[in-house]
């Protein structure tokens, strides 16, 4: 029986409903970013600006020395410097440790699976204050390196334990069939497992560099200059000053979300297509 | 291809010994099953010769080499999943080419090397497609198509045939049968279902709990189990077994008091278990010289064959009751009473208190 109409038109309120949830923020993000500033702090609150202006974004991309655009344009190839380097880490790591735990056995590899888990369960205000003795030991604050150790840390469990439960999905014959037909182990993983953990993959790849370019609370310590500071560090330095300029903070917000957007967007297809190929039994 | 021996192959889980010493050789272009109840150790048996599994002592040898020792990729041993785990994101082609891209070939020698196979296997339209889009019987021949393709020493199937229906299977079996022929290829085929260990084996290894009971052709597996589990295990419905004496004149006696005339005499007053297969009992006038009697139980009407049970109402309560095999359609019907005789002396088995096959022997 189609669904009747009221169904419909209910399914399709309560969608853009929460349609609206999420992109109302979003949206007044963007309209604070194209008001000037006093247009901001004029009362009564106007809903669109009057003179729409590009001029926060401007001050954010265009280059020059000692301007919030610099500090705003090294943030940004920090933050991808680092999330890229700690993602390509953190799943080049996680995928033989994931297939290990789910497919090699030994009660061992269990209970590090398990230690592991806990560790990534402890806050990070437990870990920092020994974190930043080592940093500084080794000569590593205020660089990329401190961060992507540090985000490697975070990341690899989480990938590990993601791709581990997707691995488990997969018949265990998938793995013997390449390594009968003549494959070791690594081409194995290579040639069979991994394609077929693409969407898993994909979402790893996705929330780890979400993860690392969302990252505050080490960013904030562990750096202190344009050299090493993320865009996390950086736009909240633009609130810290004597007068915060919220269109050029909701300027840099906007920005900010432009990478990960981005990538989503290049990624859609592996996600997706996932979806429909994941019930394929060998 | 090649031949392939095992000698006191064994294999231990955990403590439990699944497979207890099997010694084995097959020849150069022979297809074997191996057949025996669930958990009798005939797929851990293929999966020690494959490499999947370590083997916990003996030796294997494929033709003059050792290779227990060598890891299942180093082997050159095909195998057939039951699952039969095709490559999901790969094409047909893609599929069966695997092993050869595995072996380094190059592009030209893989596509006509699959090429090939896509012929003899009727794959050829198909090659574009991804398993998800073929049908059961469809990836069982990609998955054989696989399995060929580097031309290996021995090809193992692990059941290959039972994830596909009834009619599919017999196909799928005759299919088999002509590829055995054709290519001459050392096959091992596991299976549980008897009619394909019959029609499609050189020879056939009946196995329980880890040891093999007995190796053979088909037809000497049904003739002369050499004990009464293949007896029991090859043929169905299975063989009717009781429990006999020797009266003082040696001869055989059934526990309805009725003597055989059988030119076997196994020694002074032992018990024996005396066999019959269903399909050697065949209907007998009323005239008292008939070796059983019963009533009918159930008929089954198959139209080539008829299958009914009797109760005789002697004995052990476990072999009172027995089945009979008649071809064609016989009309008899429940409740009546018939006489039933053995067609042949050499058709009874007899054996020994262990289970030993006695041979009818003067």
């Amino acid at each position: 029986m189609p669904p009747s109409l009221a169904k419909k038109i209910a399914i399709y309120l309560g969608a853009a409903l929460l349609a609206l949830v999420i992109a109302l923020p979003v949206l007044w993000l963007f309209i604070m970013s194209i008001s000037s500033s006093t247009h901001l702090t004029t009362l009564p609150l106007q809903w669109w600006p009057d003179s729409p202006t590009l001029e926060n974004y401007r001050s954010l991309l265009i280059y020059a020395e000692n301007s919030p655009s610099q500090s705003f344009l090294y943030a940004i190839r920090n933050s991808i410097i680092i999330a890229l380097a700690a993602t390509g880490l953190s799943i080049c790591a996680a995928i033989p440790a994931a297939y290990s735990f789910s497919r090699l056995p030994g009660p061992g590899r269990k209970n590090l699976l398990y230690a592991v888990i806990a560790i990534f369960m402890l806050p990070p205000v437990a870990l920092v204050l020994p974190l930043y003795t080592v940093m500084s030991a080794l000569g590593l604050l205020n660089t990329h390196v401190a961060l992507i150790i540090v985000y490697c840390s975070i990341l690899l469990p989480f990938a590990t334990w993601l791709l581990k439960s997707n691995f488990d999905t997969i018949p265990g014959d998938l793995d013997e069939a390449p390594i009968i037909d003549g494959a070791n182990r690594l081409q194995a993983i290579w040639y069979v497992i991994l394609p077929i953990a693409r969407p898993a993959l994909g979402a790893a790849v996705m929330m780890s560099v979400l993860l690392s370019w969302d990252e505050f609370f080490y960013g904030l310590l562990f750096t202190n200059d344009i050299r090493s500071k993320t865009i996390t560090v950086a736009i909240a330095d633009l609130a810290a000053g004597r007068v915060a300029d919220y269109g050029l903070i909701s300027a840099a917000g906007i920005l900010a979300a432009v990478p990960p957007v981005v990538l989503a967007f290049f990624m859609q297809k592996t996600l997706v297509s996932g979806l429909a190929s994941g019930s394929v039994k060998g | 291809m090649s031949s392939i021996s095992l000698s006191n192959v064994t294999k231990t889980f955990g403590g439990a010994d699944v497979i207890k010493g099997v010694d084995l050789s097959i020849e150069d272009g022979e297809l074997v099953v191996f057949v025996g109840p669930s958990g009798c150790g005939k797929s851990t048996l293929l999966r020690l010769i494959s490499g999947l599994e370590e083997i916990s002592g003996g030796e294997i040898h494929l033709g003059e080499k050792r290779v227990d020792h060598l890891s299942a990729s180093a082997r050159d041993i095909a195998m057939v999943f039951q699952s039969y785990a095709l490559y999901p994101h790969m094409t047909v082609a893609d599929n069966i080419g695997f092993p050869l891209k595995m072996a380094g070939k190059s592009k030209t020698g893989i596509e006509e090397k699959t090429r090939e196979i896509g012929t003899i296997l009727q794959l050829l339209p198909l090659f574009d497609r991804t398993p998800k889009q073929l049908s059961g019987g469809q990836r069982q021949r990609v998955a054989i198509g696989r399995a060929l393709a580097r031309d290996p020493q021995i090809i193992l199937l692990d059941e290959p045939l039972s994830n596909l229906d009834a009619a599919l299977r017999v196909d799928m079996r005759m299919e088999l049968a002509r590829l055995h022929r054709d290519l001459k290829a050392t096959m091992i085929y596991v299976t549980h279902d008897q009619v394909e260990a019959m029609t499609l084996a050189d020879r056939i290894v009946v196995l329980r709990d880890g040891i093999v009971e007995q190796v053979g052709s088909p037809l000497d597996l049904y003739l002369k189990p050499v004990n009464q589990f293949v007896a029991g295990f090859i043929g169905s419905p299975r063989m009717n077994f009781w429990t006999a004496t020797t009266n003082e004149n040696g001869d055989l006696v059934l526990p309805s008091g009725v003597a055989l005339p059988l030119p076997c005499k196994p020694g002074a007053l032992q018990p024996v278990t005396v066999g019959v297969r269903p399909e050697h009992l065949v209907l007998a006038a009323d005239d008292g010289t008939a070796t059983l009697q019963g009533t009918v139980l159930s008929v089954e009407h198959l139209g080539s064959d008829t299958f009914v049970q009797l109760h005789c109402g002697f004995g052990d309560p476990a072999q009172s009751d027995i089945n009979v095999r008649f071809g064609g359609i016989v009309p008899v019907r429940m409740g009546e009473r018939v006489n039933l005789s053995v067609a042949s002396p050499d058709n009874w088995h007899i054996f020994d208190t262990e289970g030993l096959r006695i041979e009818a022997s003067a």
